[in-house]
């Protein structure tokens, strides 16, 4: 036992070589390919068009309450799955244990429910003017829908 | 299959009849949560359940006063006459923080659309202290101060649109963040040294077995950075000035006796249980001119400070920092009078601090303003609320016949007869009480002697509520301090700790 | 072999190195937020070697998954074009950053110099048995019952906390 590698060291030894390998390619790539850079060549690929602008773009902060609510009830699956795989063994009392631990979360669920952030309401979008001009609709297309509400209301 | 499940599924429902005040609390925490769902009204309701809650876990509370001095749930969690006390104090203080929220105008219908989750944080914010207080276990220790730094940071940034109240709640929580690290890293060292996060356990390691002075002491002192956090001792101190000025002004209140009683009260725990002293008087390691350090700068720094303060709420922050270094100075006696004195101090503290800021918050709905310089004239304008400020003021200084002249009293008298070095810290403390008188009575100067700038003499009393919330408050500050004797004693009983199996 | 885990720790240990320092130098946030992915999943590689294979599963799924995640999103949501803007300059606070730091260097160098004699735990598991999610799970509910039942109390105020923290802004009716 003493001379083995610990067990998780083999997978180790294994993910290793596979780094290795590849920046060993990459590596010999670079060393052999020709080196000639010009502007085209450096512009970030957009399907072929051409570039426009900042690829920053600002997040709706919408996605952030997600986001963190997600990690709350992944930290939370993350201690219910070892009580999982304990739950056969031990039975009920096991369940008791997790009733209280969930009872608990649960009302975070319904918490944010009733607070309408689970609910996704699409935002109106923010569309930019265009130059009228170039792009004008016509208005048969457009008019029915403005008129309608108004003629309703 | 753990083979002794029968055993510990005994354990754990004998630890549920100790667990009872806190099976209180988590139920109205989750009430609360969900009153704050179903109702419309909530302005009312909610503080008046709260408070209804934390008399019925008062009174779960008392009791446990004889029950006998145990850990339960598998040695996570002590019940003994310390805890108990601290327990009542946090009732105390949560109970308040609750009323004077009520006559807050900062977080009133005007500023702040829903208050239904603040009372809830509130009460988890309790129950962590709760816990802080009974825990014997560095897990758990961990587990309630996050319990009670997640609230506190919920709680200063609950006044979103201001940018002073969101910037002191960020400054806080990355203090905050650093501060439980280092406690977390000392906390590992312990452990890797001792291999037990049990506290008594650790004691008993220590004392019957070598372990390397240096690391313990390094291990010591990083767990301090996370007590000395809380309880906002120099030089773990930066956040609460900007935290105090920034959060709500009854958080702060709360904030300031809550918390620095729960830091102290598991301080005091840490030390006394985890590192105790040898029968023949050596420590482990000298943690006691450690904390005499810690708590001569505390003295200097937090009355000194205060002196350039013009805003009331950094000023008594200043002055909270202040105090954090008298009470170190009655923990690091290590003795049974000195952790007395401590309790009593801390109990009158919560009565005067949170008068002070409550008195604070009737004058800042009247006139808008937290600066000295706006109080002028203010005693003839309002002048039941000067008259409870001049005296909480007086007590906090530590001048007869207030509780706060007790508590000093007893925490010097503590330190006499044990050597020169207590001494000296004692005569500091006195030199410094002096300093701190200079900048309290700078509020009753503008109050009484100064006229207000647009002379303006109409008198603007609070309602009935808020003046005999004053009064009681003012009363209970007086009273304790002509007859201490029962609240004295309450301490002496309550020191008694478990102290190791 | 010794040495064949001391040089995977090696490895491991160079990798949360560069990535942490790449966290604290690389100018553009993303890039520092993509070291701190490499930080976190090297760190988890060490969990491995230490045969803590559940810690491990954790360290990658939650810190470089989901709290990476939110990382970007906050970096998205602030919308940091302008790099200059987070340059800073040496001040009295990094001093004391850098004091702390060495002090904390200092404190690790002396402990690691140590001869400690390990308490031994009784147990009759191996190393890699304990890591197991079977006898995590196993503690959780036994030794470990209370904490376990506390935390689902921090994670409730959590929820709390992050709505009424992220919420956008204050309307009367939620």
């Amino acid at each position: 036992m003493g001379q083995e590698i610990s067990e998780f060291g083999k997978v180790f030894l294994f993910l290793a070589v596979g780094v290795i390998f590849v920046v060993l390619g990459f590596v010999t790539s670079r060393l052999i390919r020709p080196h000639r850079p010009y502007t085209e060549k450096l512009t970030t690929y957009e399907c072929g068009e051409e570039p426009k602008g900042s690829a920053w773009v600002q997040f709706n902060i919408r996605f952030y309450v997600v986001a963190l609510i997600f990690i709350i009830f992944d930290v939370e699956v993350l201690f219910l799955y070892p009580w999982a795989t304990i739950f056969k063994q031990v039975g009920g009392y096991a369940l008791a244990v997790a009733l209280v631990f969930l009872g608990v979360l649960t009302l975070g669920l319904i918490y944010e429910w009733k607070k309408g952030y689970i609910n996704w309401v699409v935002p109106t979008p923010n569309i930019p003017k265009m130059p009228t001009k170039k792009f004008e609709k016509p208005k048969s297309l457009e008019k029915p829908k403005v008129a309608e509400p108004e003629t309703t209301a | 299959m753990p083979n002794n499940l029968p055993e510990i599924i005994e354990q754990v429902k004998l630890s549920l009849g100790a667990f009872v005040p806190e099976i209180s609390l988590s139920a109205l925490f989750l009430l609360v949560i969900t009153l704050d769902m179903v109702l419309n009204e909530k302005r009312v309701v909610i503080p008046m359940v709260s408070l209804v809650g934390f008399v019925i876990t008062g009174f779960f509370t008392w009791q446990q006063l004889d029950m006998p001095n145990q850990e339960y749930f598998l040695r996570m969690h002590v019940v003994d006459p310390f805890a108990v006390f601290f327990k009542f104090l946090f009732l105390g203080a949560g109970a308040l923080a609750v009323l004077i929220t009520m006559d807050s105008e900062e977080l009133g219908e005007k500023n702040v659309a829903n208050i239904g989750e603040y009372y809830a944080v509130l009460i988890a914010m309790v129950l962590g202290m709760f816990l802080m207080a009974s825990a014997s276990d560095m897990l758990m220790m961990f587990l309630a101060l996050e319990l009670v730094s997640i609230s506190s940071y919920i709680l200063t940034g609950y006044l979103k649109h201001q940018i002073k109240s969101s910037e002191a709640s960020l400054k806080y929580i990355i203090y905050g963040a650093v501060s439980s690290g280092l406690m977390v890293y000392g906390m590992s060292l312990i452990y890797g040294l001792t291999g037990q996060t049990n506290i008594y356990e650790i004691a008993k390691f220590i004392s019957a077995n070598e372990v390397d002075e240096v690391t313990l002491t390094l291990a010591a002192l990083l767990v301090m950075g996370g007590f000395g956090y809380k309880i906002g001792a120099v030089p773990f101190h930066f956040w609460s000035p900007d935290v105090y000025e920034g959060a709500p002004t009854p958080v702060t209140a709360f904030l300031s006796v809550g918390s620095k009683a729960a830091g102290f009260a598991m301080l005091i725990r840490f030390f006394k249980v985890a590192i105790p002293a040898e029968p023949t008087g050596e420590l482990a390691f000298d943690w006691v001119n450690f904390f005499a350090l810690i708590a001569l700068v505390s003295m200097l720094l937090g009355n000194f400070a205060a002196i350039w303060q013009s805003n009331v709420k950094r000023m008594l922050a200043y002055s909270s920092i202040a105090h954090a270094g008298y009470l170190l100075l009655g923990v690091l006696v290590a003795d049974d009078l000195g952790t007395q004195a401590v309790m009593f101090y801390l109990a009158a503290y919560t009565v005067m601090t949170v008068g002070a800021f409550y008195v604070v918050i009737l004058i800042a709905n009247k006139i808008g303003s937290d600066d000295v310089n706006d109080y002028r004239g203010l005693g003839k304008r309002m002048p039941l609320t000067a008259a409870a400020l001049t005296v909480f003021l007086v007590s906090l200084t530590g001048l007869p016949p207030t509780v706060g002249f007790i508590g000093k009293y007893m925490i010097f008298t503590a330190l006499l007869g044990k050597g020169t070095v207590f001494l000296t810290l004692a005569i500091i403390g006195v030199l410094t009480s002096a300093v701190s008188l200079y900048y309290y009575f700078k509020i009753p100067l503008n109050m009484y002697l100064r006229e207000s700038e647009d002379g303006a003499e109409t008198p603007m009393e609070s309602s009935a509520f808020a003046n005999a919330l004053a009064a009681f408050l003012m009363i209970l500050t007086i009273g304790f301090g002509l007859f201490f004797t029962p609240l004295a004693n309450f301490a002496k009983n309550s020191v008694i700790m478990l102290v190791m199996n | 072999m010794e040495t064949v885990s001391f040089i995977l720790f090696s490895f491991l240990g160079a990798l949360v190195m560069v990535g942490s320092i790449g966290t604290v130098w690389s100018r553009n946030p993303v890039t520092s937020a993509l070291f701190l992915v490499l930080n976190f999943f090297a760190l988890g590689g060490i969990y491995l070697l230490l045969e803590a294979q559940f810690i491990a599963v954790v360290q990658v799924i939650v810190y470089a998954g989901a709290i990476m995640v939110l990382f970007l999103f906050t970096i998205m949501l602030l919308n940091l074009d302008d790099e200059q803007a987070l340059k800073e300059k040496f001040d009295l606070q990094k001093g004391f950053g850098i004091l702390l730091g060495g002090v904390l260097l200092v404190e690790v160098l002396y402990i690691l110099g140590l001869k400690i004699n390990l308490p031994q735990k009784s147990t009759t598991l191996t190393p890699v048995e304990i890591g197991e999610a079977k006898n995590i799970g196993r503690e959780l509910i036994t030794n470990f019952l209370f904490p376990f039942e506390i935390v689902s109390i921090l994670l409730l105020l959590a929820v709390v906390g992050a709505i009424v923290l992220a919420k956008k802004n204050f309307s009367p009716n939620t």
